[in-house]
């Protein structure tokens, strides 16, 4: 027997859900209220996207979605980064700051919401902050670790053939290093974007979390479900984007 | 003794950085940079920990009850799917993308889908909760069947190693750090889902505590709350993440 291919059997199995899924919308007795079948969540994205539907502003407010995942990444990744060359530079300060790392790391972000809030007030600074303090942590520890894994004989031999320390940092524990970060910085770029949008799910007054709320509360179903799938497909694509990326840079 | 030794060189490290962060907390209020209505003294916070402790009790016990349902319905569940899934690898390589995008899509757009369907009792918590939990898990649960390699298992097998002892000696022993470490990620995962809901709708529960507590401006009540969920589920994360290492010791 010919075997299909992994990838095809996942996209026939996603196909059939679907078909399962608008058979059963189509043909049970719950009610349109509750689950679109997805012809018309489809029917409905399309007609977000030509600005045919009644979706208030869709392009401004994910615009304002995108811009506020970019900022928090930018920051998280920026002082990410950073940190994790400063806990990687020395051991001391690495022995000093690591459990307290560890137990920022081991809180649930979420129970800081509440004290950002509070602090910051309800704007897309909240949802930044928040996005950038979900995210940083995998990418302190992964800069630190791929900076701490360096084969020793490196650095000696970079240190015997006269590099200075500058030097030896751009040109050897960086790239050694590329791959432990790469990974820290794509994944703490997902971690991001659920903290943004974990902001604009509980704030509920501008960007896309203002949308899907708006959708919610006014029992617009199929625009509810379309607003959701948009939503999903933006992290989607972002994750798959920053993964090639990484992958080119790994290889290159 | 000396401060020369890195050891106390790096507790003295640590608890200066502890102690010029509740001091700049401390001034931050006292001075007037931040209205004490957004944020409580250190000691404020400490001196309402105990009656906040004990007039949060009921919820605790609450979210307590609710978090663990959600844990152990998601662990188990993804515990199954997982070592079914992860038998075949065939099976492995269609569907590990499918629910490794589980783990990376930001589920809690889907939040008001839940409200739609389960209401705005207690299921909800648990589902998100449980769902939050499942994919870390299911991801973990799938290596860990990779961990076992082959080789081993015959060389037992060839010194005349029954099936249980195997078991005991070969299969458990390689798959347990990767189990215990997804429970790390999926406790974690499912705290936060268990609060994301109680935050945003629950009338019950830690997280509706400080909600409320935040919105009639309690201030330093509220931080103690966030105090006390903050030291006990880190303290449960720490101890898995030290489980992890301690299972995945006979590696090194």
């Amino acid at each position: 027997m010919h075997k299909l291919s992994p990838t095809l059997a996942r996209l026939l199995l996603v196909l059939v859900l679907l078909v399962l899924w608008e058979i059963f919308t189509r043909f049970s007795s719950v009610s349109a209220i509750l689950i679109a079948p997805p012809s018309a969540i489809l029917w409905q994205m399309a007609q977000i996207l030509v600005r045919a539907s009644n979706v208030p502003d869709f392009y401004a407010n994910a615009w304002l979605t995108i811009v506020e995942i970019l900022i928090a990444y930018a920051v998280t990744a920026a002082i990410g980064v950073l940190a994790g060359i400063a806990v990687a530079s020395s051991k001391v300060i690495g022995d000093a700051f690591e459990p307290i790392l560890l137990v920022l790391y081991a809180v649930p972000k979420i129970i800081l919401y509440p004290v950002i809030v509070l602090m910051i007030g309800t704007g897309p600074a909240t949802k930044i902050v928040f996005g950038v303090f979900v995210g940083i942590f995998v990418i302190i520890f992964n800069t630190a670790a791929g900076l701490r894994q360096i084969e020793p004989n490196y650095l000696r031999l970079a240190h015997s053939l006269g590099y200075g320390g500058a030097k030896i940092f751009f040109k050897v524990q960086l790239p050694a290093a590329a791959q432990t970060v790469l990974a820290g910085l794509r994944l703490g770029f997902g971690y991001t974007i659920i903290g943004v949008l974990t902001g604009e799910l509980l704030l509920v007054n501008a960007g896309l979390g203002y949308l899907i709320d708006w959708a919610s509360v006014n029992y617009y179903t199929a625009q509810l479900y379309a607003l959701i799938v948009i939503t999903l497909a933006i992290g989607v694509v972002a994750n798959y984007v920053v993964g090639r990326i990484e992958r080119h840079w790994v290889r290159g | 003794m000396t401060l020369r030794q890195p050891k106390y060189l790096t507790l003295a490290i640590r608890f200066a950085a502890l102690g010029i962060f509740l001091l700049v907390w401390d001034l931050a209020v006292r001075l007037g940079w931040i209205d004490p209505l957004f944020l409580a003294t250190p000691l404020d916070t400490l001196e309402h920990l105990v009656p906040v402790a004990e007039h949060a009790a009921p919820d605790l016990a609450i979210t307590v009850t609710t978090f663990l349902s959600a844990f152990a319905a998601g662990v188990i569940v993804a515990l199954a799917i997982g070592f079914a899934i992860g038998i075949s690898h065939y099976s492995r390589r269609m569907l590990l993308p499918l629910l490794a995008l589980g783990v990376t899509i930001p589920k809690v757009t889907l939040l008001p889908l839940f409200i739609l369907w389960f209401g705005i009792a207690q299921t909800p918590v648990i589902v998100f909760g449980a769902l939050s939990g499942f994919f870390p898990m299911v991801i973990n649960v799938m290596t860990a069947g990779g961990e076992v390699k082959p080789n081993q298992v015959l060389l037992a097998k060839a010194m005349g190693f029954g099936p249980l002892q195997i078991f005991r000696k070969v299969t458990l022993p390689a798959m347990l750090p990767v189990l215990v470490s997804g429970l790390f990620y999926a406790c974690n995962a499912s705290m936060m889902g268990v609060f994301i809901v109680e935050l945003a709708l629950a009338r019950h529960g830690l997280g509706a505590v400080v909600h409320d507590l935040a919105v009639t401006f309690q201030t330093a009540d509220m931080y103690a709350a966030v105090l006390l969920t903050a030291s006990i589920t880190a303290a449960v994360n720490m101890a898995l993440w030290y489980a992890a290492r301690y299972f995945g010791r006979w590696r090194y």
